[in-house]
């Protein structure tokens, strides 16, 4: 499945791609399929794993991104916490987090079918982590971007998922909307200063139904 | 797997658990100065728009029993940051419209008016 900031990328119409963001890919693999994927990986064209970097896949021409392989855990009791497959071939960080991202409708693109994960799930994800300079602002405007398109039973789903979290990460998704609602925008991504109104309405709501603590 | 790539995995596992762990400190502090600055954000959030006003608009509010919000006389030198509404800022002499951000323009104001959204409570228990 297909997570990070290529997501609302390729959600557009015609995923249009018009948000710049990191150029690279990050797939994530369910950690109980990761011995399926590895052997599918000889079938991989036009890519080598790279010798500095475990779980990258590098590309070999310029007009494919670079792809990063990361742990995805749906079991996990902690979403705090991360872990690592120690497999020689391909290795893989599994991050807690992940486990918020549930698979929705794959996009359908020139014939091939991407998946990718349900807006609530990613759009929580995205305001759970701690971001911090340049990237963490870039990471919040996707986060944004991810907003914009959400309807309203993603956000329905967004709340009862958030309302599961630790109270510290709950205050992390809070805090970031606070941060997300200060940002100047960005060439080629969404500017808050419009939408402050739905980052404040999203704060509400998840301040009211779990808590401000 | 080399053992360089081994390590270099566990290192940011580690990374990964003491980000974590400072998320979770940080969270303890919440409601001591450590947390002022998420209140400061929150409370910029929560406003419309932003204005620095004087000094005599400032006692005036006083006056009339605005209260300002607790965030902002945490920090050091302290901003009265007072909740108006779009009548009450009008009616005031002296005011600047600011971006509704932490910025310094805003730090260095000593007065701010906020224009909040009209879901918001001006008596806000959070802060």
């Amino acid at each position: 499945m297909v997570v990070d900031s290529e997501v609302p990328n390729l959600l557009e119409p015609d995923a249009l791609s018009t948000l710049v963001v990191s150029q690279d890919v990050d797939l994530a693999v369910r950690v109980d399929r990761a011995r399926d994927v590895k052997r599918r990986l000889s079938d991989l064209e036009g890519f080598r794993p790279s010798s500095e970097e475990p779980s990258v896949w590098l590309p070999e021409s310029a007009e494919l991104l670079e792809v990063n392989f990361l742990g995805l855990d749906p079991n996990t009791r902690d979403t705090s916490d991360s872990y690592v497959i120690d497999d020689p071939d391909f290795p893989l960080m599994v991050f807690g987090l992940l486990s918020l991202m549930k698979p929705g409708r794959p996009v359908e693109i020139e014939g091939l079918s991407v998946p990718v994960p349900r807006v609530a799930g990613l759009l929580l994800e995205k305001l759970a982590t701690e971001r911090t300079g340049e990237k963490g602002d870039r990471d919040l405007l996707v986060a944004l971007g991810l907003l914009l398109v959400a309807k309203p039973e993603d956000l329905d789903e967004l709340d009862a998922t958030y309302r599961g979290l630790s109270p510290d990460l709950r205050h992390t998704v809070r805090s970031n909307l606070t941060i997300l609602a200060g940002l100047e925008g960005r060439l080629g991504m969404p500017d808050p200063g419009p939408h402050r109104v739905a980052i404040a309405s999203l704060r509400r709501r998840l301040e009211a139904t779990g808590g401000t603590e | 797997m080399s053992p360089a790539l081994r390590d270099k995995l566990h290192h940011r596992v580690k990374a990964a658990r003491a980000k974590d762990a400072l998320r979770r400190f940080e969270y303890r502090q919440r409601n001591h100065a450590g947390g002022v600055w998420f209140r400061l954000r929150r409370l910029l959030s929560q406003a419309a728009t932003a204005w620095a006003i004087g000094e005599e608009d400032a006692q005036r509010l006083l006056g009339e029993g605005v209260r300002p919000r607790r965030a902002g006389l945490e920090i050091e030198p302290p901003i009265r940051i007072f909740p108006v509404s779009e009548e009450r800022l009008h009616a005031l002499a002296e005011r600047r419209p600011l971006e509704t951000r932490l910025s310094a323009e805003l730090l260095t104001a000593r007065h701010l008016a906020l224009v909040l959204w009209p879901q918001e409570r001006a008596d806000d228990p959070a802060d």
